[in-house]
């Protein structure tokens, strides 16, 4: 039944009772801060207070969390890798020029260049995170229809929402059943197992809309789609940590304003 | 006789492929029974099911609730859908919504119920089957039971007259099974007609008032379930099997044991039966007490002290709200099915034994008891523990 869903993991998570806008308000926040930050310090700041957040606060496991971090930071070590060997300006370290017109340096500005990128990346993926694994999408939903999101389109995003774990689990049934086969024991196979896979999801997605109509129908739809009575409210303690923190990450980025710039920071 | 909720008349309906499913049907259901539709896989119990609310339209025949042919407009429709609750076979098929309270909130809100009223029936409605504290779960993250519950919470919040059950206990496993028999039994108790189709005789012999035998769109027989699974013949036909105890019965009554006329529904009834064709049956003083606990009316400080005051008793729960409570106060419960049933047992062992329930349950206990009594000449105290 559970197959390791984040969504799962944020259903279940420490914060589950805190109000969805507040902690919207800290991950919207630190993704502002990690932008308009001109220097490494506070995305930094950010990515550690974040990460220490979702692990004690929530109480994510951290082998999950590490896996997680995991696959953007890969993308992030070589896009950061380029921008280094790309940009220039400062004391140079390195350079090489492997055909004219392309040349390749590590500068005293790039690497800063670079690490405040890298910071960014961190910082603004930390806010991601702590947002994604302790809002699950029903806090979501309610706060889109609090925000006037188009009705139709939110009532779909529900349905479809329903419709994922029950599609996700007969495709993971489908699977099993041919791995006990052998279905992908061999390229050839694997390729039509997979097609009769596609097959078999797309005929269980049709059976399921269909379905999906049928309830509807014998429960009087006309139309609405009900939502969540209330939000978790917005209680003093959480709000005013999380203001506080926002202050903290602010405060932080102003201090560090005048040092960012004696050290060449952009 | 109460008045006919829901009438067939020679209803027929064939599938677009050109599959008979029905094939002339008649039969009525009387306000406040309970009636099992019995027949093997194909017999075309759902295809029936589905027309008593109107999702299917028999090609030919009529139907009637409440003494009005079945009108298929939308306005007509509508109120039919709220006054008939189905509950489809799988509730997978039937949980729309991202969060149990959305979905039990479903048919109020598409029925114009304002916010207020909304929350109420939901709650009430979760309450019912036991699922208070549930609102914000995802349905995928519940047990199979668990989403039976929110199925059958959707329909109950439109306050239906009619309950339509499609195979209520298959994917269930035996606990599960029992849960929702006995929901469906408060159901009935709170005034609910409910009709189901299952191919588990065992379930429908001793819960329905009625069964119904159905083979190939065909009503193969109709009547009290101990007349209708009695027929080795009928039953071999419509591919099921005869229950347990109506066979031990019947291979008692082969052997030229003295048996009174009275079949078996239940293991208390069996053993009362044996004790009595073996002539063990003359026991004067010696059956024990069975108490009855209202917990809605009383406190835990009185329930504990009641408790702590008695040794070797028997402890069931009946319904959700009781086994609630047990679980709240960490009463260690013996039986939490077939609980009066049980405590009679018991009590004709002579040991004593307490049933925790609410509301109208405890009527039904007295009612139960003194129907045993009368049935079988065997009176068995009833007392009330109260208490603030």
């Amino acid at each position: 039944m559970d197959h390791g869903y984040l969504e799962n993991v944020a259903q279940e998570n420490g914060l589950v009772n805190v109000s969805p806008y507040v902690k919207l308000a800290v991950g919207l926040g630190a993704i502002l801060l990690s932008l308009v930050s001109p220097n490494w310090i506070t995305p930094l700041f950010l990515t550690l207070t974040l990460g220490g957040a979702i692990l004690l606060l929530a109480r994510i496991d951290p082998g999950l969390y590490a896996r997680l971090l995991l696959a953007p930071l890969s993308f992030a070590v070589f896009s950061v890798t380029a921008v280094i060997l790309v940009t220039g300006g400062g004391e140079v370290f390195w350079a090489w020029q492997p055909v004219p017109g392309v040349a390749l340096s590590v500068t005293s500005r790039s690497v800063l260049q670079g690490m405040l990128v890298f910071s960014r990346m961190l910082g603004g993926m930390s806010a991601l995170f702590f947002i994604a694994l302790t809002t699950p999408l029903t806090e979501l939903f309610m706060v889109m229809r609090q925000c006037r999101f188009p009705t139709t389109l939110l009532n779909l995003a529900m349905m479809v929402y329903r419709s994922i774990f029950i599609l996700a689990d007969q495709v993971d049934q489908v699977m099993s059943a041919q791995r006990m086969r052998l279905g992908y024991s061999s390229p050839r196979e694997a390729v039509q197992s997979f097609g009769m896979l596609c097959g078999a999801a797309f005929i269980a997605s049709w059976e399921a809309g269909e379905d999906l109509l049928r309830a509807m129908d014998a429960r009087c739809y006309a139309g609405r789609f009900a939502m969540l009575s209330e939000s978790q409210p917005v209680e003093a303690g959480p709000l005013a940590a999380a203001t506080a923190y926002l202050l903290v990450g602010s405060g932080l980025l102003l201090a560090t304003l005048p040092g960012a710039l004696s050290w060449g920071g952009v | 006789m109460s008045r006919i909720i829901l009438e067939a008349r020679d209803v027929r309906y064939r599938y677009p492929g050109g599959v008979h499913a029905i094939r002339g049907i008649s039969f009525h259901v009387r306000r406040g029974e309970k009636v099992a539709l019995v027949g093997p896989n194909g017999a075309g119990k759902s295809t029936l099911l589905l027309m008593f609310n109107g999702m299917l339209r028999p090609d030919a025949g009529t139907l009637l609730f409440d003494n009005q042919p079945l009108r298929y407009d939308a306005a007509s429709l509508r109120e039919l859908r709220r006054r008939v609750g189905f509950v489809f076979q799988h509730p997978d098929r039937q949980i729309i919504a991202p969060t149990v309270y959305q979905d039990v909130a479903f048919g109020p809100v598409n029925l114009g119920f304002g916010t207020d009223r909304v929350r109420q029936v939901v709650r009430d409605a979760l309450r019912n089957v036991g699922l208070a504290g549930f609102e914000r779960r995802p349905p995928h993250q519940l047990s199979a039971g668990e989403k039976k519950r929110v199925a059958i919470a959707g329909v109950l919040a439109m306050d239906p007259d009619l309950l339509v059950l499609d195979e209520p206990t298959s994917s269930l496993d035996p606990a599960g099974s029992e849960d929702t028999m006995e929901l469906l039994e408060e159901l009935h108790q709170a005034g609910k007609t409910i009709i189901i189709s299952t191919h588990d005789v065992e379930l429908a012999y001793p819960w329905a008032d009625r069964a119904i035998l159905l083979r190939q769109g065909e009503i193969l027989q109709e009547d009290i379930p101990e007349v209708a699974f009695g027929d080795p013949d009928l039953v071999r036909r419509a591919r099921l099997s005869v229950p347990v105890l109506l066979e031990l019965y019947q291979e008692l009554a082969r052997r030229g044991l003295p048996l009174p006329e009275k079949r078996p529904k239940t293991a208390l009834d069996m053993i009362h039966l044996i004790d009595q064709a073996f002539s063990r049956g003359a026991r004067t003083g010696t059956c024990g007490t069975i108490h009855v606990c209202d917990v809605d009316s009383t406190g835990p400080e009185a329930l504990s002290r009641w408790l702590s005051s008695r040794d070797g008793l028997w402890i069931g729960a009946m319904g959700t709200r009781a086994k609630q409570r047990a679980a709240e106060e960490q009463i260690a419960v013996d039986f939490t099915y077939g609980v009066i049933d049980k405590c009679l047992l018991r009590a004709l062992g002579g040991e004593s034994s307490l049933i925790l329930t609410a509301g109208g349950m405890v009527q039904r206990v007295e009612v139960r008891v003194s129907a045993f009594a009368e049935e079988w000449g065997t009176p068995i105290p009833v007392e009330e523990v109260k208490g603030p």
